[in-house]
């Protein structure tokens, strides 16, 4: 049975190569592959990395290749198992990262991670602990996507609204826009792709159950009779269903392309919307500028901490197949640098896993620097639900949450659709 | 009687004219908001653009429409040849052979036009993976050929079976072998036919996503449709922009279809036969 | 002797002229699907290393799958619906144009043909747009003449939504068929018809009699694209509702895909797939039995 892949991949190989007449170069330097996404930014940012590192590691070249964002976690995967893999390539923390760790394709870096200057003495252990799966390092954050709710200042400021301090008060500030003008959609949502009201769920579950009260659900670390029975998590649905019943988002959420619901924020139809840390490109491009931001706000009587807010970390593991793992480490560890970690922020706009040089990077907006403060006060990082459950409860979670927006199903309902997968994936793993 | 007559002819008229305004309406409406900014997209939704703003097309450019287009075009042309010739000499040779295992693998053949390609991706993406092709031209024109192979070989055995033999048999008195006579007497008589196949397997190709959205993920070698379904990605929701760039992507291909109709549609109905 | 000498080489060159579509075919499909069919006995993750054995286990799994039947159920919609829709439609335009209206008739084929050669990824995104609930010309238009659009979007009910991808299914390929259709009727020899109008059959039992048996074979031909086009359905649905909400829209193209490669659940995907494949072959067979009658 251990045979069957790679019974494929030689089939495969062999064939191939017959049709193809077979073209194996050999080269005497070293050449590490890199996969990315294609976000903005990126590509330029290797470029000039790759030229620099060249100065101290002059054999070594980076090939560096992009793909968008749906094909890459498959293409990875397959080009991982198979022969023609990268060497090194960005990653999620959560549960994609934490699979390849398990199944022996992603490589054990905490031998390397504490020598001079590697990524281990300038990335902080927050971060650090994102990619750590059983007491081992597989990964090298490089970032963080975070999220708020993002408003309209001069919106607020010419009709005299207040940022508000409970989801009750969030509540209650829609219907005073939808007072103003009953067609302006208050926060839209743009769940046709599911992600966005995930997040929404991400933030909801700690507010009503805190970190510590979600971990052991996320992990299936509870015992099976207890196994998503908080109370806590029908009422985050409950919530949501609150703030689309007091108007916040628009008309059919789940047929609503993200797309659309973003462009209605930046071009100033709607006043607020709770957006990633990704979003700020979009505003600037979109010549807005009047915007501020609050973190989602807590839950009365609920088990959250107002301190604790979305945080994704991401960043890059090294193939366990790679023949280079010394070079590839020294690659990552040169991108989280001082210096390159500034360069990171200048060309992509993201909030980078090592700040030390944030204040020196020119071009930056002051949105952008007041956001990545606030994150530096985050007492507990929240990682999104798609990204850290089981791929199956994430999927039902996702559909759950369609669900619970289109009124087929109740919150309790909902929550019982989780469980029962949730109980599955548990029994399969004790078995 | 005439008035009715009359009157059943405003009829057909009016089916087809609604029917025409429904198809053109979508391609329309892409056109207009290629020239609408943002904003005009999403308040305006029925309105003409304020203004004729060409920016849009400018930055769908940028994103690299020239090189989706002149990678679909290669990948297409590459694949239309292979399948063409080898369709082309195979199904000759089937056509003409009496041989039992002949029907077999014409029987093989039709079987495989039935096969889906989302069947086979996953060993189909580790082949071309292990092979060291993804993000290759070849890579992506291999799988194409074989998949268009058998409806194409279908199609041509049809024509062959149907093809006077007496000329053939002339031939070979003459001291033609089978390959002579397929290229000097048959290949000159099937413009038809091949081009029916071609331009069939042209859409097709020019068009088909799944097998290019897994294989060609590199930015430099993405054909249109993979192109066009990066432009929203995560950061990007430039609707003008993917529009310009929807704008820029059809209207060659509308153009060309246009100007070329009459024998676009008689080689297509030749599909029928 | 020189006569079987070149049998000999006949049979050589014929060999060597079948090789290439066949070494294509062969590696490209055949091969993978019997890897397929392999997989489909085991359970195993697209990263994972070993292979656990399951016999029949993930075929038990889709009869016992609610989403699975759901998928087979849209599949079989859409094939019906787009028979109706396309094939009909598509004759009607083509007998308006082969004998009823005198003007216009390129205008209206080449206007009807259009989409038929514009990228399905195209249409999908001009669509989306076009339905969106809050700032589509759709609902701006129903909203104008005083109706209520659906509460869920048009593509976000599935009630609603598998209705609409018939809608821009029929969009983009009513012009294909009627494209077929008419060059069956143009093959159709006018004498029939002045024959039969001698008999005193016109119009509709014309028709009935003439018409319909004269294109038999190619509405038969058209019957089978589209439901080979609705087995293989994946590219709509993909971009259109992603097969959702809640797995309602789900065909078995996008089913597989989402078990393959968000779920990693390889092997399932496997028997999904080569259950698709064995439907696919039944009407592989069905065409062969029909073309040979033919």
């Amino acid at each position: 049975m251990l045979m069957m892949p790679r019974m494929r991949a030689l089939v495969a190989a062999a064939t191939l190569a017959t049709l193809a007449g077979g073209s194996a170069l050999a080269q005497d330097a070293v050449t590490i592959k890199m996969w990315t996404l294609d976000n903005t930014g990126y590509p330029e940012f290797i470029a000039q990395a790759a030229e620099e590192f060249k100065k101290t590691h002059p054999n070594v070249t980076i090939e560096h290749q992009t793909f968008p964002g749906d094909p890459y976690k498959t293409g990875l995967q397959v080009a991982l198992v198979g022969s023609d893999g990268p060497d090194v390539f960005f990653n999620w923390s959560g549960d994609d990262a934490k699979r390849l760790a398990k199944d022996g394709l992603a490589l054990d870096l905490t031998s390397y991670a504490d020598a001079p200057g590697a990524f281990g003495t300038t990335v902080g252990s927050g971060y650090l602990d994102a990619f750590r799966y059983d007491g081992k390092l597989y990964g090298v954050p490089a970032d963080a996507v975070s999220k708020f709710v993002f408003y309209n200042t001069a919106y607020f400021a010419e009709h005299k609204l207040e940022v508000p301090k409970t989801l009750a008060e969030l509540g209650t500030l829609c219907k005073s826009i939808r007072a103003i003008d009953p067609n302006t959609v208050p926060m839209p949502l743009g769940n046709k792709t599911r992600w966005k009201a995930i997040h929404w769920m991400t933030m909801l579950n700690e507010r009503e159950l805190g970190v510590a009260g979600t971990a052991p659900d996320y992990d299936l670390s509870r015992p099976a009779d207890a196994l998503y029975t908080d109370a806590g998590y029908a009422k985050a649905f409950q919530d949501l269903l609150d703030l689309q019943d007091a108007g916040c988002f628009e008309e059919a959420p789940n047929a609503t392309d993200y797309t659309v619901a973003d462009t209605m924020f930046s071009s100033q139809a709607s006043p607020m919307e709770f957006c990633g840390s990704w979003c700020i490109s979009g505003f600037e491009t979109a010549g807005f500028t009047d915007v501020g931001f609050f973190r989602l706000p807590v839950v009365d009587g609920g088990r959250g901490d107002a301190g604790a807010n979305f945080l994704v970390p991401e960043g890059f593991q090294v193939s366990a197949k790679t023949a280079h793992p010394q070079e590839a480490v020294d690659w990552l560890s040169f991108l989280v640098s001082d210096d390159q970690a500034a360069k990171f922020v200048e060309y992509t706009k993201f909030m980078p896993s090592n700040a030390t040089k944030i204040d020196t990077v020119e071009g930056v907006s002051p949105l952008f620097k007041a956001l990545a403060a606030d994150v530096a006060t985050f007492t507990q990082g929240v990682n999104v639900l798609d990204v850290l459950l089981d791929a199956a409860v994430s999927e039902a979670y996702l559909n759950a949450t369609v669900e619970v927006l289109n009124r087929t199903m109740t919150p309790d309902q909902a929550v019982e659709a989780i469980r029962k997968v949730a109980l599955e994936v548990q029994a399969k793993a004790a078995s | 009687m005439n008035g009715r007559t009359r009157l059943v002819a405003i009829g057909m008229h009016l089916i087809l004219t609604v029917w025409t305004i429904f198809v053109v309406a979508p391609i329309g409406l892409m056109l207009i908001s290629a020239f609408k900014s943002q904003a005009e997209i999403f308040t305006k939704p029925l309105s003409l653009p304020g203004s004729l703003n060409l920016s849009a097309f400018q930055r769908a450019w940028n994103i690299g429409i020239g090189s989706f287009m002149l990678n679909s075009l290669l990948v297409t042309v590459l694949s239309v040849a292979v399948i063409i010739t080898t369709s082309g000499l195979a199904a000759y040779v089937l056509a003409r052979s009496e041989a039992k295992v002949m029907k077999w693998l014409y029987i093989l053949i039709i079987a495989s036009f039935a096969i889906p390609v989302q069947s086979v991706l996953v060993p189909l993406y580790q082949m071309v993976s292990g092979g060291h092709m993804l993000n290759s031209q070849l890579g992506i024109v291999l799988p194409y050929a074989a998949f268009g192979i058998p409806f194409t070989t279908v199609l041509f055995y049809a024509f062959f079976l149907e093809f006077p033999r007496e000329l053939e048999e002339a031939a070979r008195l003459d001291g033609c072998s089978r390959l002579q006579i397929f290229f000097r007497i048959v290949v000159p008589l099937s413009g038809p036919v091949v081009a029916s196949a071609a331009i069939f397997q042209a859409v097709f190709n020019w068009n088909e996503f799944l097998l290019a959205l897994m294989m060609l993920t590199e930015k430099s070698v993405r054909t249109l449709p993979v192109g066009i379904y990066g432009l929203t990605t995560q950061y990007s929701s430039d609707w003008p922009a993917i529009m310009a760039a929807l704008t820029i992507a059809t209207l060659p291909l509308l153009i060309l279809f246009i100007l070329a109709q009459r024998h676009f549609v008689r080689s297509l109905a030749g599909l029928g036969k | 002797m020189s006569h079987s000498s070149s049998r000999m080489l006949d049979r050589w060159m014929s060999a060597g002229m079948l090789a290439p579509a066949l070494l294509l075919v062969g590696v490209l499909v055949l091969i993978p699907s019997v890897l397929a069919v392999v997989g489909s006995f085991y359970e195993f993750g697209i990263t994972s290393q070993n292979w656990v054995f399951v016999g029949l286990g993930n075929y038990a799994r889709a009869m016992a799958d609610p989403i699975f039947w759901t998928a087979l159920k849209n599949n079989i919609f859409l094939i019906i619906g787009s028979i109706i829709t396309q094939v009909g439609l598509g004759t009607l335009f083509a007998a308006l144009l082969d004998r009823g209206v005198r003007r216009g008739n390129t205008f209206y084929r080449t206007m009807i043909f259009m989409p038929v050669i514009i990228s399905s990824i195209a249409v999908a995104f001009v669509w989306i747009l076009i339905f969106d609930p809050n700032v589509g010309p759709l609902n701006a238009v129903i909203k104008g003449v005083g109706l209520t659009p659906p509460r869920l979007g048009w593509l976000g009910d599935p009630n609603i939504s598998l209705y609409m991808l018939l809608v821009i299914a029929a969009w983009q390929n009513v012009g294909f068929q009627m494209v077929l259709v008419l060059a069956g009727l143009q093959a159709i020899p006018k004498e029939l018809y002045e024959a039969a109008a001698l008999d005193g059959a016109k119009g509709w039992r014309a028709f009935v009699h003439i018409t319909l048996p004269g294109i038999r074979n190619v509405l038969m031909v058209g019957t089978l694209i589209c439901i080979i086009g609705g087995l293989k359905v994946f590219d709509l649905v993909f971009v259109t509702t992603g097969g959702g909400p809640a797995n309602a829209t789900q065909v078995i193209g996008s089913y597989t895909y989402l078990q393959a490669f968000t779920l990693g659940n390889m092997g399932y995907a496997d028997a999904l797939s080569v259950i698709l494949l064995v439907v696919a072959l039944g009407f592989g067979w069905l065409q062969l039995t029909l073309s040979r009658r033919g």
